[in-house]
């Protein structure tokens, strides 16, 4: 079943490119063919001022995937701990050096270019959990001092995005790294624990929330108590949901999102103009195309030799999943508006970076496979 | 450790169970989005559903008219100006240089301009309008209308612009209106609407939400192309509240062309009784008009280079964001801390030799040649800087940062006005926090004589004498009760009131008495007494005598002065701040007299008791005393 060793190390890159899980990539372009459409319609039926740059950012970021799949496993293993650490210290700079856009500091600027250190931790994270799970002899995994030592890393970034203020990024750190812990074999009774203590926490939380989320999640439950207000965006949305149907009313002919009643249409909330225009038939089509995504992705973590690979993988499925998910869940209604865009859909380069970049170190696993991986510390 | 052991074979198995644990998870979320989905899309889909075959309904906006601003008695200081504006709709016009350049032909616009207008179209959501020009003439729309079917996408509408009325003099206080900055997902969707302006500076900021009124709506049915096809219903915009402001406008001009004559000056007047601020200046000042009208580059650049060669930004209000040491006004709040806190008694006499020292480090009086032994009423008469070191000394700085407190120092009055500075009444926890170095005792000296780390606004000033005077927490006020409205009135200070008339009676004395500092702020025979206190400020620790050369502006001292009048039975509290006018008896003395010539001129309570209405600044004069 394994190969020998020498071939795996001493592959070229054809040969690794051969190894690429094919059908992911084409899953992938169908997703960002679908993204293309949908920035087409919501630019007005023309390629400017979204779709063409939608199209030219996937296809670099394609590109991006592969070469990262013909890099060696061992490379990536070595960094991630570095890679956290760094992660962490622009983390903690965005406060003092951060630009300031829409009431939160988020973005750091380096000669021009601006971009968020917390989509660097996404990656950070899943990499830094992988290798600390692979250097973790087996037996270890569910001792207390080394469940702490990564429910310590995992806090550290939860904790400086809270402050930006940045809800959602902050639950999605946590959901991630809370989530690999449990595929890392933790075992499930401290699961068990955590979950009733957040039950517990949960009021203290609530007094500790910005008022602007506070509202947010009033809103979230009455959207009817504001409708020219907060609630605005989940009621304009769930009209354009209602008035697809079943069968939607077709390619650019969604009035609700031509005319501009859904805000943010090109960006969080292209999912309800899609579903305004392909219906309830073309909204599941685009949600069976994650599941296949996911399927596909987790196939590939139960194929992996070595807990690093696994984990990696896993790590970058959850990224995906969480971005589908929580967009979709928002949308339609059933969490919180929350800043998340659907990946490679929503417009935006930062997010089909972070999703590009975790895929693309998924497949490198994937090509690695067989590769029997160091337990070292 | 290379190859399978058993343990990786575990390793691995367990992952393969719960990563299907977790696969499952995720395809239930997934499902239950999906049942959401049939339910929205499939279930209740009727109910979002078009009222016919292809109509729809279309909710669109009506901005509400903006509320007016008055002054006390009814003159009108801030209106809203019917006109005409042109917006484009990128998604309408089709070439959108075409039809700019077609639109040149009528309204003024330059290349730069039109250059702007499409960069932005190409950015945004190609149906929202761009304003194209908001001040449309009669002739223009007229042309407008006629040349309409080789201008797609060019709306005509009317639309209303800010009119500042009351021009420079209440620029500061009303403040100006401005775009939008950026609209959070959750605000108000008003605020989304081309060409809404919302409040940036001064009362227009600070009352904004009251002035800008409520949205209206009007219900459309549409058709597929988004025609409309009729009106299903309509809702009316409410108009925002109109305001009077406290401020007295006449008042406000004419103690404006007093402060002209100095370079940069501030002062606040408030009505002792209901806190009303009746004047508040800051000089320079601007027109706010300018600042609604579309200012162009070149006319921006022009005004920053004048800013730079006059010195003092004329778009700052001093009397709210100017922070000064208030130097020697501060010394009532030493000797209040003192006086409560019993150290000292009214009687204590301290002898000033012109310097005292600690721990080494000399601390100056202003009179090198000594005071002598002072008693409280002289030390605050002649302004004994040693007397109140030793007060400070004994008192401590944590009641002094107290009283300041207690007083109105260190921070802002959420009554209206916006952007107010809250200035620092300094105590250890605060150096620590902002240093993060221990407090040192020559540091208590310092700020017993209102020097060191204090910093307060004109407008702080004016309270501390106004509550000084009247021994109750006065707040100051910027908007007229409502009819029917009645204020609560301010609560006692708690502050001894034998002590409290001690004060007054020494502030008095700073004007009324010989060897007093601010004699130069004395009234006319006939008209009330004046009670106050000088300051004068260093900004830098050079002083022109010691070093014997003139120094430059921007190293001469601040000159402040703090009054209240009649200084038996007071009426109004006034601050007076001359920023490097030099020493507060000589410069900032006779701009308080003539101010308050001018606000007892215009009290309407004490109106009747003087038939002779010449006490106006004309004849005002200022000999430099003190």
């Amino acid at each position: 079943m394994a190969r020998p060793q020498s071939t795996a190390t001493q592959r070229t890159i054809g040969e690794k490119l051969l190894g690429v899980q094919w059908p992911l990539l084409g899953l992938l372009c169908l997703l960002a063919t679908v993204g293309i459409t949908a920035q087409v319609a919501a630019g007005g039926g023309s390629f400017s001022p979204w779709a063409d740059k939608h199209a030219l950012r996937f296809v670099l970021t394609l590109a991006l995937v592969l070469a990262i799949a013909c890099t060696p496993l061992q490379w990536w293993i070595d960094i991630a701990y570095p890679v956290y650490a760094i992660a962490l210290l622009l983390l903690m700079l965005v406060p003092y050096f951060g630009i300031e856009a829409l009431g939160a500091r988020r973005w750091l600027g380096i000669g021009g270019v601006t971009f968020q250190p917390a989509e660097l931790m996404k990656v950070a994270l899943v990499l830094m959990l992988a290798r600390y799970y692979q250097a973790l002899r087996p037996d270890r995994v569910s001792s207390p001092l080394y469940v702490l030592v990564p429910l310590v890393l995992i806090a550290l970034p939860v904790a400086l995005t809270l402050k930006q203020p940045d809800l959602g990024t902050a639950v999605l750190f946590g959901l991630v790294g809370v989530t690999l812990m449990y595929l890392a074999g933790v075992t499930v009774f401290y699961f068990i624990g955590g979950a009733l203590a957040a039950v517990w926490a949960a009021p203290l939380v609530w007094s500790r929330l910005h008022d602007y989320q506070r509202r947010r999640v009033e809103i979230f439950l009455d959207p009817d108590k504001d409708p020219l207000g907060a609630g605005y965006h989940i009621a304009q949305s769930k009209i354009a949901l209602g008035s697809g149907g079943l069968s939607g009313r077709g390619f650019m002919q969604g009035t609700q999102s031509q005319l501009d009643f859904i805000p943010e249409k090109h960006t969080d909330f292209i999912f309800a103009t899609l579903a305004e225009q392909w219906g309830f038939a073309g909204a599941m089509t685009l949600v069976a195309l994650y599941v296949l995504v996911l399927a596909l992705m987790i196939t590939m973590a139960l194929r992996c030799r070595s807990q690093f690979a696994r984990l990696a993988i896993g790590g970058a499925g959850l990224i995906v999943f969480l971005y589908a998910f929580i967009n979709i869940a928002m949308v339609t209604g059933i969490v919180p508006v929350v800043g998340v865009p659907l990946p490679l859909i929503s417009y935006g380069g930062t997010s089909m970076t972070t999703i590009m970049v975790a895929v693309g170190i998924a497949m490198c696993a994937h090509v690695n496979r067989t590769t029997p991986v160091h337990r070292g510390g | 450790m290379f190859g399978i052991t058993r343990d990786d074979d575990a390793q691995r198995r367990g992952f393969s169970r719960r990563a299907l644990v977790l696969g499952a998870v995720q395809l239930a979320a997934f499902g239950a989005t999906a049942a959401k989905l049939y339910h929205v899309q499939v279930v209740e889909g009727w109910r979002y559903a078009p009222l016919a075959d292809e109509n729809r309904t279309s909710v669109q906006l009506l901005a509400p008219e903006r509320g007016r601003i008055f002054d006390r008695y009814g003159a009108l200081l801030a209106a809203n100006r019917e006109g005409f504006r042109a917006t484009i709709v990128p998604s309408l016009a089709g070439d959108i240089q075409l039809v700019l350049e077609r639109l040149a032909r009528v309204i003024a616009i330059t290349e730069d301009e039109r250059e702007r207008l499409i960069v932005r179209a190409r950015r945004q959501q190609p149906n929202i309008p761009l304003l194209v020009t908001h001040e449309l003439t009669f002739e223009q729309v007229a042309r407008l209308g006629l040349l309409a079917p080789q201008l797609p996408g060019v709306v005509v509408e009317p639309a209303a612009t800010r009119d500042y009325v009351a021009g420079e003099a209440l620029s500061h206080v009303v403040g100006h209106v401005g775009n939008v900055e950026r609209v959070a997902i959750d605000d108000d969707p008003l605020l989304r609407l081309p060409g809404l302006k919302v409040g940036r500076t001064g009362i227009e900021r600070g009352l904004d939400e009251r002035l800008r009124g409520r949205a209206g709506m009007i219900k459309h049915e549409i058709d597929a192309r988004g025609r409309i096809v009729r009106t299903l219903s309509r809702t009316e915009a409410q108009r925002g509240d109109d305001i009077a402001l406290t401020i007295d406008s006449g008042l406000q001009q004419a103690v404006t062309r007093r402060l002209a004559r100095e370079r940069l000056a501030a002062s606040v007047a408030i009505d002792i009784e209901s806190g009303d601020v009746v004047h508040m200046v800051s000089v320079p000042t601007h027109d706010a008009g300018d600042l609604v009208r579309r200012v162009s580059p070149r006319a921006w650049a022009q005004f920053q280079a004048r800013t730079q060669t006059q010195g003092g930004d004329p778009l700052v209000n001093r009397a709210i964001r100017g922070l000064y040491p208030p130097g020697s006004t501060f010394k009532m709040v030493t000797a209040l801390a003192a006086l409560e806190a019993g150290v000292m008694d009214l009687k204590t006499r301290i002898t000033c030799e012109g310097s005292t020292e600690l721990a080494g480090q000399v601390f100056r009086c202003w009179n090198r040649t000594g005071h002598k032994a002072c008693d409280f009423h002289r030390a605050l008469r002649e302004s004994c800087d040693c007397y109140f070191y030793e007060m400070a000394r004994l008192t401590g700085i944590e009641a002094i940062a107290a009283m300041a407190r207690r007083l109105g120092f260190g921070q802002t009055f959420e009554t209206g006005l916006a952007l107010q500075k809250a200035g620092v009444v300094p105590d250890p926890a605060w150096k620590r926090g902002r240093f993060n170095r221990g407090w040192l005792g020559g540091e208590t000296l310092l700020a017993g004589i209102g020097q060191g780390y204090v910093l307060a606004t004109p407008l702080q000033m004016a309270v501390m004498t106004a509550r000084l005077a009247s021994g109750r927490a006065v707040v100051p006020q910027f908007v007229r009760p409502g009819r029917g409205q009645v204020r609560a009135p301010f609560a006692d200070l708690g502050v001894r009131p034998e002590l409290i008339r001690a004060v007054r009676r020494a502030m008095s004395a700073v004007v009324n008495e010989d060897g007093g500092t601010g004699g130069t702020a004395r009234l006319d025979a006939g008209l009330p007494l004046v009670a106050g206190k000088t300051g004068t400020s260093q900004v830098t620790r050079l002083s022109a005598e010691r070093s014997g050369v003139p120094l430059r502006f921007e190293q001469r001292d601040h000159a402040l002065f703090v009054a209240f009048v009649p200084a038996e039975q007071p009426r109004y509290a006034v601050s007076v701040v001359v920023e490097h006018g030099g020493g507060g008896g000589a410069t900032a003395g006779p701009v308080m007299r003539d101010i308050i010539a001018e606000v007892l001129a215009r009290d309407p309570a004490a109106q009747p008791s003087y038939p002779d209405r010449a006490v106006g600044l004309s004849d005002a004069t200022g000999a430099g005393r003190g």
